[in-house]
């Protein structure tokens, strides 16, 4: 349920009552806190203004469930970001806005929550963030569906949500919200960057069948594929939903018309690519036809490493592309971890330095004015080139690579993948009035009111 | 929802009432002891009202204050109290079914989501909390009667498991061809609930000004769960709510003593249907969201039986406990950070587990027997006898 957005100092004069009331257990322990930042010029909203030294973020990603891999290495990379903000490091030494010291003066501090996969349990998590942890900014992700839960709470309390990883096209579209933002690519423009690819390889006239995750990005993902293969020249015979979470694809995968099909498209992420794509392999579908597999990620190339050999998909980000801040982020990255960066990492890294470098554009953690702060904002240190986050749908328009698998012979622990080739984002993407974008209505800043 | 309860109190023949029901009773009141604390209706609602309004204070401040101490957020959230009186209601309900009729119904979940879509749907049109809780509650019943009406034609595990098809039938159906009606996966979130008495009171306004855990929204769930131990104590301690005991105790005698046996397990299992559509309904209102994996997967159904079983089947109010423990250690213990240990984070599953088996394993009877035993051992000290339990055992709720 929505919050209250009543004036400061509510909660340090609550937990000394608190303490109070506890019969004098606790003395006068709740009063520590009260009193910074106390001349603010903006009206209280959402956790606005934030009291104390401290600032906290709220990263709320799976540690359990399909994506729970994904979930651990975005904790790795908000934490390495939450590091750099602290102390400097990494992209926080290259960027202009950012100082090293905190954000605002303040320390960056953070709660972590398990979203379990599931838009509930997600929304109750960050929902425990923004009640008690007076988070101003909660990010995470990994599943579209319980990024748009949690981004819809997130409108609600007004307190900003910047998406990790979600690649459905809802998330930006019917289901956008004024207080998130995604830089990620969706499946769209992986329509748009994959089929080109894949038509010139494989030719013009072929048919496609293709199986989907059945939830909000499996959906959008095989309307997409569909979408851009067929103005490709190919046609579909048929695309097959497949319940999020599934271990057995046999049955799914014997039905798939061999001598009719030219190509068969895998819409599963996560787990699920990590057991579709090696059934489908083991069952010698890729004997008789073209297998694709529109977003890769590593999970699924590491589970699927034997399987994965000259596969096309898509990726956010590669730890190999050769600029500077991509580079400078895996090598930050490498000395805490050992090893190099997944997409998912760079994602969370990059989201909360975004948050950061825009409220310290703003002057200011109002969450209106971070927001628009962002609105518009072209950048290109985030290690993709040049890069604009949309206004009118808060879509990131960037360049989206094309992977290719690797053959197992040529592969390393880090190399799985190899770069085809990069759409820039001038051939990808929809205007605001056309693809997902037309669906959107972003609601309100909550300061319509008052200014 | 007391209309329906009326009506099935009602429903009850009047040639019931003769020596049925005196037998009966001699028999529950030997066997549970708990007759003497259940001829007091109104001490157990006033007990329950004292608890409820210290309940957000304990959890949230108290507990928060305590946690800045140790330095671990073991404090509760302003959203949280509610949440456990939410589920509260909905245990009650199920213990009704499990605890005494002995039925054991794997898909509760059905009507906690319909309930909740519906009142979600029909927030569209009037967007009227109390409104939406009796919407939400009646399609709980109205649905509650076909699915008993098959299912409870079976016992045991067959009963579970057609109640869990059931359950799973309105997952899949919410999730794939329901998406229209549902919003599918991506949840249902164009909630509009502006308040209560025609938006008078907005459901997020603060009741007192520095406590921030006692909100309208807060009240509101606690005058409901307030209902709900009033019309469940009023059922177990009605000549009907007798003969669900005698059901969960021997349904042969039952049978033999001339009894409809089931007609009674199916109005056993439609009045914790509606205590499940209450708090379906409620639960959307406090959330402004539903998605069937929350709202109709066969997992909220098990967290049910979890809830109920940790809290005790055998009082009242013992379920409460157990919900009270499981949102606890799902929403707080989730997310806390031991110096050792590290983050819970997904091993919350895990400490509700360890919790389950010493609970279950140390008091069989749940928490609430837990309780009831610490009482009664108190009591003993200070020259109490063994019918000291009872009372102890609800001094035990209201300090906790």
């Amino acid at each position: 349920m929505a919050r209250d957005t009543r004036p400061m100092n509510r909660r340090d004069v609550l937990k000394a009552s608190g303490a109070a009331g506890a019969a004098g257990i606790a003395g006068l322990a709740g009063c520590a806190g009260v009193g910074g930042g106390g001349g603010s010029e903006y009206p209280a909203i959402g956790n606005y203004p934030v009291e104390g030294d401290e600032v906290v973020f709220g990263y709320n990603v799976p540690q359990s469930g399909s994506y729970s891999q994904e979930g651990q290495d975005e904790l790795r990379g908000y934490r390495l970001a939450e590091q750099h903000l602290n102390n400097g490091g990494g992209w926080v030494d290259d960027w202009s806005d950012l100082s090293g010291d905190g954000v605002l003066g303040k320390t960056v501090t953070s709660v972590e929550g398990d979203t379990a996969t599931n838009p509930d349990t997600a929304r109750q998590s960050a929902q425990r963030m923004i009640d008690r942890d007076n988070a101003i900014m909660i990010s995470g992700g990994s599943s579209s569906a319980v990024a748009i839960a949690v981004q819809s709470l997130c409108q609600e309390e007004k307190v900003q949500f910047q998406c990790c990883i979600t690649h459905s096209n809802d998330t930006t579209g019917p289901e956008c919200v004024r207080y998130s933002f995604r830089e990620m690519f969706n499946a769209y423009m992986t329509g748009q960057a994959l089929a080109p690819v894949v038509a010139e390889e494989y030719g013009d006239d072929l048919n496609f069948y293709q199986l989907y995750a059945d939830y909000s990005w499996g959906q959008t993902q095989q309307a997409s594929m569909e979408q851009f293969l067929t103005e490709a020249g190919w046609s579909q015979i048929e695309s097959v939903p497949t319940p999020l979470g599934t271990s057995d694809y046999s049955s799914y995968l014997s039905d798939v018309p061999r001598d009719e099909a030219d190509a068969l498209i895998l819409n599963h992420y996560g787990l699920d690519g990590a057991n579709s794509l090696p059934q489908a392999i083991e069952q010698g579908l890729d004997q008789d036809m073209e297998v694709i597999v529109p977003l890769y990620n590593r999970l699924m190339a590491e589970a699927a490493a034997d399987s994965i050999g000259g596969i096309f998909g898509t990726a956010d980000w590669n730890w190999k592309l050769e600029n500077s801040a991509s580079q400078s982020f895996v090598e930050a990255y490498q000395q805490e971890h050992d090893r190099v960066p997944s997409y998912g990492a760079r994602i969370a890294y990059a989201q909360t330095l975004q948050y950061a470098a825009a409220a310290e554009r703003a002057g200011t953690f109002y969450p209106p004015e971070v927001i628009r702060a962002m609105e518009g904002y072209e950048y290109d240190n985030a290690g993709l080139g040049s890069e604009t986050m949309r206004g009118c749908d808060h879509q990131g328009q960037r360049d989206v690579l094309v992977m290719r698998g690797l053959p197992p012979e040529e592969q390393t622990e880090d190399s799985l993948l190899e770069l085809v080739s990069t759409t820039s984002r001038d051939n990808l993407g929809y205007g605001c009035d056309s693809g997902p974008a037309a669906d959107c209505e972003l609601g309100d800043y909550g300061d319509e009111d008052s200014g | 929802m007391t209309d329906d309860l009326d009506r099935a109190e009602e429903a009850d023949p009047v040639t019931d009432g003769g020596s049925t029901v005196t037998e009966t009773e001699r028999t529950s009141a030997g066997g549970s002891g708990l007759a003497g604390l259940r001829e007091r209706d109104d001490f157990v609602v006033i007990a329950t009202a004292a608890a409820l309004v210290v309940f957000p204070f304990l959890l949230v401040d108290v507990l928060g204050v305590v946690g800045d101490l140790i330095g671990m957020s073991i404090g509760g959230y302003a959203g949280l109290p509610s949440l456990v009186l939410i589920y509260g209601i909905i245990v009650i309900g199920f213990n009704l079914l499990l605890g005494y009729t002995g039925l054991l119904s794997f898909g509760h979940a059905a009507f906690f989501g319909s309930a909740a879509y519906s009142a979600a749907l029909f927030s569209q049109i009037v967007p009227s909390p109390i409104l939406m809780v009796i919407v939400g509650s009646l399609v709980a019943t109205l649905l509650a009667w076909p699915i008993g009406f098959v299912s409870i034609r079976r016992s045991g595990v067959y009963f579970a498991v057609l109640t869990l098809t059931f359950g799973q039938a309105l997952y899949f159906y919410a999730l794939g061809p329901g998406a229209w009606l549902t919003n599918g996966d991506n949840g249902f979130s164009d909630v509009a609930a502006h308040g209560l008495f025609l938006g008078a009171l907005p459901l997020d306004a603060p009741l007192l000004p520095v406590f921030d855990s006692y909100t309208v929204m807060y009240a509101f769930t606690a005058v409901m769960m307030l209902i709900a131990v009033w019309v469940g104590n009023r059922i177990i301690n009605s000549p009907y709510g007798l003969i669900f005991e005698a059901l969960g105790e021997n349904e042969q005698r039952v049978e033999f003593v001339g009894l409809n046996v089931f007609r009674y397990k199916l109005m056993a299992f439609v009045i914790s249907a509606v205590f499940a559509g209450v708090g379906g309904a409620m639960f959307l209102i406090h959330e402004q969201y539903i998605h069937p994996t929350t709202g109709l997967y066969w997992i909220q159904s098990g967290d049910f039986v979890i809830m109920t079983v940790l809290g005790g089947t055998g009082s009242l109010i013992g379920p409460v406990f157990g919900a009270f423990v499981f949102e606890y250690v799902a929403n707080v213990i989730s997310g806390v950070n031991p110096p050792v240990i590290g983050p819970i984070g997904s091993l919350w599953r895990f400490v509700l587990g360890a919790v389950f088996v010493f609970i279950v394993w140390v008091f069989p009877r749940g928490i609430y027997g837990a309780l009831s035993d610490l009482g009664a051992w108190l009591l003993g000290r200070s020259g109490g006898g063994d019918d000291g339990s009872d009372p102890a055992a609800t001094d035990g709720g209201e300090s906790e």
